[in-house]
This record gives structure tokens, C-alpha cells and sequence, in this order.
């Protein structure tokens, strides 16, 4: 029964003017952390914006706590699924503050003026993000890792069971890589939050996912545990990488 | 200073120098005045009545119109600013005040010459159609280009082809219009009736009102449109309603006092420096206060620089304005 998760979907079918990926059914339940793998141009971000309620759904339908996201207020969708997607804007004179208040919109009236609930929201999570020194700072002067916990503080603050995130590490090196993804995985334990999120480095789609989703060209999608998924051959086939002669997978961990 | 404190101090400030504003153009003109005579008029009755009849009937209405169209228009260029994302854009550059310019033109000539006396509100009306009209022209363009620069360029070029269509009018008009239209269409807060100041506050208040309700959406579109989006926010209907807002704002100040130029670009600019934000909640209420000092300011030039002669207040506009906006462009290009 789609009650028990908070995330799940029906028939549903992406894509823009022609259907990507077609007639999926997925479960997310609370805390679960479900990552998209695949190469470039597979769709993955389609699905993600779908699910994010940013794109409609060309069939099928997608349900929040058993509601359906399509009969619920924007707001309302707001209040439920945070996300952080890759658009990387520039606002003016913004400071991280200002920038994390905004997230707590949905719960606010028509003027947007936080009350004192909303402030502690804001609080707290800029705490968790560890942005709580720089919250003064204009967002615009600070580091992209710097930036990407701003941002994750913003979708935390409204307190969403679902927290949707695209490609959150990509250009980032490797000391907000790792900050990041623990953070991301802090927030699912702690929160009790799903993620579903994409990732390009599939070694951090195997430490950090609970549950791995590979989308691959021409529609293919396949779901499983990251034992099931992660297997040299399937990999391989996904990417389109049969012929490379490396070994994809260190035998030991590297760190 | 924490902002809330500054954004006090800065009101208070902008406030004080608009009262101040708005006392020495009343004071100031071919008959001069004290404040005491001043105060006396506007809170007293006053005695003498030539001294009550410059300031009532000539000076306070076209004071209170340089304030109400000032700071409309910089209303309009915040709002088209948020629009475009982009701070170099303003209903004049974009051509919304030709096009509105253009509208009322026809409208003055067709009634004039069949005998009918155009009312403010049927030229606020045209001006909007004209003002929506060249919007739609360049909301046609941005759809296709995603550069600003083109964009301005585009707007601009309209700019023109309004201008010169409203000249050609002009020229074949009769002669004893023309006076008239001549000085609307350079820009002049001359002769400013009560009824016309009543209708543009009317106007501008409405608009006010509702930019401050969607202040919201405005805060949340400043990080991007999917952000805004993922908050809830309905993106076509905030942009039909800035487009609106900012086309009506723009129309009322062309239809009045002719196009004025470069106040739109602007002032969003200057009040944001002044302020250190951008949120909408602060920038509604002190572009449309630092619009109106600017206008009158501007205005009080154009009536005394060349007195007893006018100079166009978009002349004055231009010259002081301009450079803030060259300056603006540099600053972003050095970031």
C-alpha cells in the first residue's frame, strides 16, 4: 500500500515531448536513501525534477504519504519534498541567511515573514549543515561546497520527508565530496528523511545508498540492493564501457 | 548596525529627504516662497490668495505627481528587473514607454480631431495597450534569445520605431495640437491637474499593493526558477503578474508626464546600494521612494536651470541618470 512510504509512485512515465522512462513503480520508504545511476543524457534528471513535482508527469502519478502530488497545492508538495537541484544562480546581496529563510516559505503567509517557529527551523539546520558562523555572508562570496550545504540547510529547514538532490557533489573536491555525503546521510538517519538523489561516481553511489536505481539509455531501468546492482558486467553495460580494459572495482577500498 | 536597524535608519533618512525635497520645489519657482508661507498654505488656508493659488493649484499637484510617476516607474524597472533577472532592463530601455507613448499619440490625435476631449483615464487606458503591446514584442524576442544584450537592443530599437511613428503623427497633426503634444511627448510633469493626480495614485497604489503581495515569489525567484518552483511557487502566473504590474506602472507614468527616461534602470540600483538587499519586502517600498525623490529632484532641475523656460524632465533624467547606469554595467563586467 503506497500509506507506509513516503515517496512512491505509479505508472509513472517521464520525459518532455517524448517519453523517457516509462510505467515506473517505485517505493521509497522514510529514511531510505535511493541513488540514480547512469550516464550522461539517461534521464535521470528528468525523473528526478518529475518526482520533484518541477516537471509534470506525462503519465502515471506520483503520491506523498499516499497523497497524490498532483491534486496537492504547490506549497503543500513543498511542505512534504524538499529539493536541491543543479541550477547554480547568483542572487544579489543575499546573505546565507537570507538564502536558508527562504526555504521555510512554504510555511509561511503571504508576505513570507518568518515567525519565531520558522527561525528556529533556520537554526537548526544551518547548524546541522555547519553554516551557522557564516550565516551573515553574502551566498555569492562563498565556496561551491560552502554553497551546496547553504543549499542543503535551505531544504532541510522545512523539516521535508523526502529530500530530492541532483548530482549534489559534482564540482566539488574531495574534502565537500565526502563532507556532502555524510551530511546527506546524516540528514536520513537523523531526520528519518528519504533521499533520492543522483550520483556520477558510482563509488559513492555504492558507500552511500541504500538502495541503488541504474537508468540507462533507451528507457532501461533496473532496481536493487547495491550488491545486486553493482556487478562488473552490469556496470559496464550501462556505461557502454564493454571494451575498456580496467578493472572497474578496486579489490580493496581505497581509503 | 544589524539590518533590520539599517533598513530603519535608511527609511527614516530617504523619508526626510523627500519632505525636504518636496518643500524647496514648492518654494522654489518664478515667484519664490518661504516654508513658513509654504506651511502656512498647505496647513493653514493661508490669507493671501495668489500665494495659495501657486502652490495649491500649479506646485503641489505636479510635487505630488513627480513623487506618485518617480516612483512608479522605478516600481516598474525592480519588477521587470526581477523578470529578465537582469539589472540593466527598465520599461524605458525596453521600449514599454514608447509603445505607450506611441498608443496615447493616436489616441490625443484620432479624439482630438473628432472633437472629443481625451479624459486621463481613457489615455492611461491606451498608454497600457501600447505598453503591453511593446512588452509583447519583447517577450516575443527574449523567448527566442537568451542574451540581455540582444534583448536591450531589440528594446531600444523599438524604442525607435515608437518614437518615429509618434513624430510622423505629430508632424501631420494640426497645428494648435501640436504644442501640446510636443511637450507630452518630450516628457514634462507641467500642468498637473488634482483629478489626473487622484487617478495616478489610484493607479500606482493598486500596483503597490499588489508588488508587495507577491513578494513572496519575487523573494523566492531571486535564487532561480526551479528553486522558486520548488517551493511552490506558480512561475507563469508570477511572470504574468510582474509583466502587468510593471507594464501598468510604466503606461500610468507615460500616459501623464510623457516618457521619462532611465529612472526605471536606475533607482532599483541605487536603493539596493543604499539598502544591502534585495529583498522585495524592503525594495518595493524604497524604490518607490527613492524614484520619487529622484523624479522630483530631477523635475525641480528642469523647471529652474533654464527658467523662465522648461527643459524636458527626461533630458535632466538622462543626464544625471545615464551614468549611474554605465556605471552599474562596469561594475558587473569588473566582478
Amino acid at each position: 500500500m503506497t500509506k507506509d512510504f513516503v515517496l512512491s509512485t505509479e505508472d509513472l512515465t517521464v520525459g518532455y515531448d517524448s517519453p523517457i522512462i516509462r510505467e515506473l513503480n517505485l517505493h521509497i520508504k522514510p529514511g531510505e536513501r535511493l541513488t540514480l545511476i547512469g550516464p550522461n543524457g539517461s534521464g535521470k534528471t528528468t525523473l528526478l525534477k518529475s518526482l520533484a513535482a518541477l516537471l509534470k508527469p506525462m503519465e502515471g502519478c506520483v503520491y506523498l504519504d499516499g497523497r497524490s502530488a498532483g491534486e496537492m497545492s504547490g506549497e503543500e508538495v513543498a511542505r512534504h519534498l524538499a529539493s536541491v537541484m543543479t541550477e547554480r544562480v547568483k542572487p544579489e546581496l543575499m546573505t546565507n541567511r537570507q538564502v536558508v529563510e527562504t526555504g521555510r516559505y512554504p510555511y509561511t503567509g503571504r508576505l513570507g515573514i518568518l515567525g519565531e517557529e520558522d527561525n528556529r527551523a533556520v537554526d537548526e539546520a544551518m547548524a546541522m549543515m555547519d553554516v551557522g558562523d557564516i550565516a551573515d555572508r553574502l551566498f555569492t562570496r562563498i565556496s561551491d561546497g560552502q554553497r551546496q550545504r547553504v543549499m542543503l540547510a535551505a531544504a532541510l529547514c522545512r523539516d521535508p520527508g523526502v529530500l530530492i538532490l541532483d548530482e549534489p557533489v559534482s564540482y566539488l573536491d574531495i574534502r565537500y565530496k565526502l563532507d556532502i555525503m555524510k551530511k546527506v546521510s546524516d540528514i536520513a538517519r537523523e531526520k528519518n528523511t528519504a533521499v533520492v538523489m543522483s550520483l556520477h561516481d558510482p563509488d559513492y553511489a555504492m558507500r552511500y545508498s541504500d538502495t541503488v536505481a541504474a537508468v540507462g539509455y533507451g528507457g532501461t531501468f533496473r532496481i536493487g540492493s547495491v550488491k545486486e546492482i553493482f556487478t562488473e558486467n552490469f556496470i559496464r553495460s550501462l556505461y557502454g564501457i564493454e571494451d575498456v580494459d580496467e578493472a572497474l572495482f578496486p579489490t580493496k577500498p581505497w581509503f | 548596525m544589524t539590518p533590520r536597524k539599517r533598513y530603519a535608519a535608511v527609511f527614516v533618512l530617504l523619508s526626510l529627504i523627500l519632505v525636504m525635497l518636496v518643500l524647496i520645489n514648492i518654494m522654489t519657482g518664478s515667484v519664490k516662497l518661504t516654508p513658513a508661507q509654504v506651511t502656512e498654505v498647505i496647513f493653514g488656508g493661508g490669507s493671501d490668495a495668489m500665494n495659495r493659488n501657486i502652490v495649491m493649484e500649479i506646485r503641489l499637484p505636479r510635487v505630488l505627481s513627480a513623487v506618485i510617476l518617480g516612483g512608479a516607474l522605478a516600481l516598474s524597472g525592480y519588477l521587470l528587473q526581477t523578470f529578465f533577472a537582469n539589472p540593466v532592463v527598465g520599461p524605458f530601455v525596453l521600449g514599454i514607454s514608447s509603445g505607450a507613448k506611441l498608443a496615447v499619440a493616436l489616441c490625443m490625435i484620432v479624439l482630438i480631431s473628432s472633437g472629443h476631449a481625451a479624459t486621463s483615464l481613457l489615455m492611461v487606458g491606451a498608454a497600457f495597450l501600447g505598453a503591453l503591446l511593446a512588452m509583447g514584442f519583447v517577450l516575443l524576442i527574449s523567448l527566442r534569445v537568451r542574451s540581455v544584450g540582444i534583448l536591450v537592443v531589440c528594446g531600444i530599437m523599438i524604442g525607435y520605431i515608437c518614437s518615429a511613428v509618434t513624430d510622423l503623427i505629430v508632424t501631420f497633426a494640426d497645428d494648435s495640437d501640436i504644442v501640446n503634444l510636443h511637450n507630452w511627448s518630450m516628457g514634462s510633469l507641467s500642468g498637473m491637474s488634482w483629478n489626473e493626480v487622484r487617478i495616478m495614485f489610484f493607479i500606482t497604489l493598486i500596483c503597490f499593493g499588489w508588488a508587495v503581495m507577491i513578494s513572496k515569489p519575487i523573494g523566492a525567484y531571486r535564487l532561480g526558477e526551479d528553486y522558486a518552483k520548488s517551493l511552490g511557487v506558480n512561475i507563469r502566473t508570477l511572470r504574468i503578474m510582474l509583466i502587468l504590474i510593471a507594464s501598468l506602472l510604466a503606461a500610468s507614468a507615460t500616459a501623464f508626464a510623457g516618457p521619462i527616461s532611465f529612472v526605471g534602470i536606475a533607482v532599483p540600483h541605487l536603493s539596493k546600494n543604499v539598502l544591502k538587499t534585495t529583498s522585495p519586502l524592503v525594495m518595493i517600498p524604497a524604490c518607490f521612494l527613492v524614484g520619487g525623490g529622484v523624479t522630483l529632484f530631477c523635475d525641480g532641475i528642469a523647471r529652474t536651470i533654464l527658467a523662465p523656460a522648461e527643459v524636458s524632465i527626461s533630458s535632466v533624467t538622462a543626464v544625471l541618470l545615464a551614468p549611474v547606469v554605465i556605471a552599474i554595467m562596469i561594475k558587473r563586467r569588473l566582478r
